[in-house]
């Protein structure tokens, strides 16, 4: 009987999330949320429904950036208040009142970090299917506009809960650091009538600002500061190869006083057995406990901003290869 | 304009709103409760000499009959509360409501919102797309008074634009891609397409680049011919001058 549900309950806890499809006013609310100057690192509520494999996001809020700094402890149940009140007086007005996940701000798409993995833990006890949307207000800032929708690997959330985050539970797993993270594509739907008013609203072509910015030619200062990201990570990861490795030294020593403590004993008992007494145990557990092995989760998630970054200069440099010959041509032509 | 030389003080405020209010107004409206007619709500914003930019506004429910109004002042206060938490810097700068016209309703509203903010903008966003065009209009109110009797509340037009920031910009152009194509199969294309696509806005920047050389080109193009023949007709007339001093008409003109 129990199986029998759990069968059938199966696929509708598998279906995952394949796509998420942004309403129009959330990623103007998005935008206008994390470029505000005010806000260093701006983050939100999303809600909507999910309809199989497709998470529909209609509205947002914006969660107070003041509350995360007031009080450490109860931030939780502040932010949990503001939440539910907010979801109370939105449900007044018909808004979907299901919250699927949340936004937030992060510069230079610098995002991947254990507290991200801690935040997605626990909305998902909550939500099954969460997905966190990540802007970038500076890559933005250059005129294009730097959106990701992310969710954890679900193979990886049941490693992380059971807290398995070593060497040997994520090689069991096979996860490797590319399986934390899901991207997922966005879409981007509106209704027929903010279509309408959209249409109204078309900007005269003219060249803007960030038309400008967009045909700069310099790209240093940007692959400047990627790089110098790129430095840092490198250092997290010697740091973190160090307290890999001095565990595995801690380890071998634990080792080798364990062997010679046991030889020793083994000769204590020798003597003891000769004179009939009783013996000694051979193990003791008080005296050699095992080391605790640390997480390789940072090694991980350092390696994969490590992989983002990359593909951030990657994207920089094609975009800046495509203005030169841009520019090339344009030389010739006046030639 | 002749009304607002009779609002010493107002008279040269206007009005800008950030395409998200309006984005939220339609959601707002679509979302409204079965046989309503119309959605209400307050706009929060900052006044900056004389522009209120509106940022954000929220609605709040409301019930109308022919001759009264129940607005629900609860719900208005906690979200306000709350959006104060986000953003302190905004406050109430008016209330919108969507319809054509304005209602009956409306003067009693607005008497509300003087209660809350200095120079509340009544602005009306057309919904029901009247002449098939969209157009959001904003209203500041003055009373007609006869000696100390409060007789009507008159509301006077103010100009009202949308403001679109750079970086909204850039997300208005998002939602634009696909539109002018009208097969079906293209809107859900683009909307698939990847939002990094850096060669279509790139093709798009240059596209406007090269329209404002043009566009500059030809000015100064202009320029250049409407000096040319200034300069010429003036080098005339000093000819026929100096020609007219020496008393010579003989004088060869180059």
């Amino acid at each position: 009987m129990a199986a029998a549900l759990a069968e059938g309950g199966a696929p509708k806890a598998k279906e995952l999330v394949k796509t998420v499809q942004l309403e129009g006013q959330v990623l103007l609310k998005i935008m206008q949320h994390c470029s505000d100057p005010q806000h260093q690192l701006a983050s939100g509520a999303l809600l909507g429904l999910d309809v199989g494999q497709q998470l529909e996001v209609t509205d947002c809020f914006a969660m107070p950036a003041s509350l995360a700094e007031d009080q450490a402890e109860a931030v939780d149940t502040v932010v949990e208040d503001y939440q539910t009140a907010m979801l109370r007086a939105l449900r007044e007005v018909n808004v979907d009142n299901n919250l699927v996940g949340w936004y937030q701000s992060a510069s230079m798409g610098i995002f991947q970090t254990v507290e991200l993995v801690e935040t997605f833990n626990s909305y998902l006890d909550n939500i099954k299917k969460c997905v966190a949307i990540i802007y970038d207000p500076q890559r933005s800032s250059r005129g294009s506009l730097a959106v990701r929708a992310v969710r954890l690997k679900e193979s990886f959330i049941e490693l992380f809960r059971e807290q398995k985050c070593t060497v040997k539970g994520l090689r069991d797993a096979n996860l490797s650091w590319r399986d934390i993270f899901v991207d997922l594509p966005i879409k981007i739907r509106n209704s027929n009538l903010v279509q309408a008013v959209v249409a109204d609203l078309v900007p005269p072509p003219t060249a803007t600002q960030a038309d400008v910015d967009r045909l700069n030619l310099s790209f240093a200062p940007f692959l400047e500061r990627n790089i110098q990201s790129l430095m840092e990570c490198v250092d997290d990861i010697v740091a973190e190869q160090h307290k890999v490795t001095s565990y595995h030294k801690a380890v071998a020593r634990q080792q080798q006083l364990y062997a010679s403590w046991l030889a020793k004993r083994r000769q204590d008992n020798q003597l003891l057995a000769q004179e009939g007494k009783e013996l000694l145990p051979e193990e003791d557990p008080s005296q050699f406990k095992p080391i605790p092995e640390p997480s390789i989760l940072d090694h991980y998630l350092v390696t994969a901003q490590m992989a983002s970054f990359c593909d951030q200069i990657n994207a920089a440099s094609s975009e800046a290869i495509q203005k030169l010959f841009l520019m090339e041509g344009m030389q010739k032509a006046q030639i | 304009m002749a009304s607002s030389v009779l609002l010493p003080g107002v008279s040269n405020l206007s009005v800008k709103v950030h395409p998200v209010v309006l984005l939220s107004i339609c959601d707002a409206y679509i979302r409204r409760k079965e046989h309503q007619d119309r959605v209400i709500g307050t706009l929060l914003g900052v006044v900056v000499d004389n522009v209120i930019e509106v940022k954000n506004c929220y609605v709040v429910p409301h019930n109308e009959s022919s001759d009264q109004v129940l607005v629900d002042l609860n719900h208005h206060k906690t979200m306000f509360d709350m959006l104060q938490k986000v953003a302190p810097h905004e406050v109430i700068v008016g209330w919108f409501a969507t319809g054509a016209d304005l209602y009956n309703s409306d003067p009693l509203i607005q008497e509300f919102y003087n209660k809350e903010s200095t120079h509340p903008v009544h602005l009306v966003v057309d919904t029901t797309l009247k002449d098939n065009k969209f157009s959001i209009k904003a209203y500041l109110s003055r009373p007609l008074a006869f000696g100390d009797k409060q007789l009507a509340t008159e509301f006077v037009q103010l100009p009202c634009d949308t403001i679109v920031s750079d970086i909204e910009r850039v997300g208005a152009e998002l939602m634009l891609t696909g539109l002018n194509d009208p097969s079906p199969e293209s809107k859900r294309e683009t909307a698939n397409k990847s939002f990094s696509d850096e060669g279509e806005t790139l093709q798009g920047s240059m596209a406007r680049l090269a329209d404002l050389v043009a566009r500059a080109s030809d000015y100064v193009q202009n320029v250049v011919d409407a000096m040319m023949v200034t300069y010429l007709s003036d080098l005339l007339r000093a000819h026929v001058a100096l020609a007219e001093r020496l008393g010579t008409a003989a004088l060869p003109i180059m």
